[in-house]
């Protein structure tokens, strides 16, 4: 089976924005234009996050959510403050196939995570984690980037793993949107350490960053944005140059 | 008789559960040039010629919600094709092993279990399928990529028509037996071949 290509779309409502190190964003356009411009790319799949919900603490703009979701026949991953299994309910009747959730698990209640996959199936629990390292190892983070949760990574993907999780997607606060390359050890790591898929995040400034990443750890999917968003590769540069066939 | 056309490609779409991707069934199926009706109340069966199951969610909570909405006798004795779509599909067999031991639509002879192998689970991602007993729902669609999201598999069933590989373990991807058509995998994500599918399934003789 072929590594995900996935298209990420970090989005304050109502942009897609392209934040560095999580912080600084800049607007790379509106999350519909750029899904379907993706979508045509050949993406296997689409993760849209708002990034700023959990921090502002203001509701999920869910029609916002079903706007990208109504032109896309492949998975759509949909997240950003949700805190409640009601949350998870309104995303999915909004369109998204899979729920991303971080800020919520880590911070307040992690067994959120046990009833959505017992409810929904664990395929459509998506934990989204925001790693920083420090000296010997990685924490957690929250509300994109900001907060520090003393979660070591390496225990809470296990954690999570154990609670129903279907899926990680692995972010990392020291590389994303810097476009030099990803956090290639964190993610070998976590992939070597959980039996749930691993979507690799954060970093990828050029095709070799990627092609060195599933060397090194082989995740089943890799989110990309920046690539995208800045016209430096297209999904099919991605693909061609990983010799994935199109479909 | 410019209803006898329509009335041939009414699609039901079972709604049922909390969860449900009905959305982008309806949508695909829609983009695949049929007619949708939600089916929302038993009565609804009467008024469709095919059916399709959706799946989004876990094997038990998928039958207390078709025992809730009273679907499950409509289900068994409609006589006209029905599409069961990943856990869709999966609630056709006799027993579901997700969270306890639970009874399924007991409409093909089979078992539904965690998948055993040695790759991720969940099996997630685009992957081929192979056409092992061809009929017209996979007409055109041999080795093609389909998407695929699910932890359980269905297990000792002989009416295969499609079969899939992950991690050398080969999981049932598509099934059919009389009227009953099932598959693992996600048409409606599954781009142009996923439509394909569906686009098939609206051409099939009622």
């Amino acid at each position: 089976m072929n590594t995900r290509i996935i298209a990420k779309l970090d989005v304050k409502p109502p942009y897609v924005v392209k934040p560095v190190h999580f912080e600084g964003l800049r607007k790379m356009g509106s999350p519909s234009e750029l899904a379907k411009k993706y979508y045509n790319q050949g993406a296997d799949e689409l993760f849209y996050i708002d990034i700023v919900s959990s921090l502002y603490q203001r509701d999920i703009l869910f029609d916002n959510i079903e706007k990208v979701a109504s032109e896309l026949f492949i998975p759509f991953a949909a997240g950003g403050g949700i805190k409640s299994i009601d949350d998870f309910s309104k995303m999915f009747r909004m369109g998204a196939d899979k729920v991303v959730i971080n800020t919520y698990a880590v911070q307040e209640d992690p067994s959120i995570i046990n009833k959505a996959s017992e409810i929904f199936g664990s395929q459509a629990v998506v934990v989204n984690i925001e790693a920083k390292k420090w000296k010997n190892h990685w924490e957690c983070y929250t509300d994109c980037g900001r907060i520090q949760s003393q979660k070591d990574v390496l225990e809470w993907v296990q954690e999570v793993e154990q609670r129903g999780a279907g899926e990680i997607l692995l972010q990392s606060v020291d590389t994303d949107g810097r476009r030099r390359g990803f956090d290639t050890e964190l993610a070998e790591k976590v992939v070597n350490l959980v039996d749930i898929p691993v979507v690799v995040s954060s970093g990828a400034g050029s095709l070799e960053d990627i092609k060195t990443l599933i060397k090194v750890a082989n995740p089943s999917g890799i989110a990309i944005a920046s690539l995208l968003h800045y016209d430096q590769a297209t999904i099919q540069d991605i693909k061609q140059c990983l010799n994935i066939n199109e479909k | 008789m410019k209803n006898k056309y329509q009335m041939n490609n009414l699609i039901g779409i079972v709604n049922y559960g909390i969860a449900g991707n009905i959305h982008s069934v309806k949508k695909a199926i829609e983009k695949a040039g049929g007619n949708t009706l939600v089916i929302n109340t038993p009565t609804d069966f009467d008024l469709v010629d095919k059916v399709v199951i959706p799946g989004v969610g876990s094997f038990k909570d998928a039958m207390q919600e078709l025992s809730n909405d009273g679907f499950i006798e409509p289900l068994k004795f409609f006589n006209k094709p029905i599409l069961g779509i990943c856990l869709g599909m999966q609630i056709l067999a006799n027993l579901g092993f997700e969270y306890g031991k639970t009874k399924g639509l007991g409409l093909v002879d089979a078992e539904v279990k965690l998948i055993l192998c040695d790759g991720k689970i969940p099996h997630m991602g685009f992957n081929k399928i192979q056409v092992v007993n061809p009929n017209i729902l996979l007409d055109g669609l041999e080795e093609k990529e389909f998407y695929f999201m699910h932890s359980y598999e269905m297990v000792n069933y002989t009416n295969i028509s499609a079969l899939t590989e992950y991690r050398g373990h080969s999981i049932v991807s598509a099934i059919c037996k009389n009227n009953l058509y099932g598959v693992q995998f996600h048409p409606e994500k599954s781009r142009e071949a996923g439509i394909q599918l569906l686009s098939n399934f609206i051409k099939l003789k009622v």
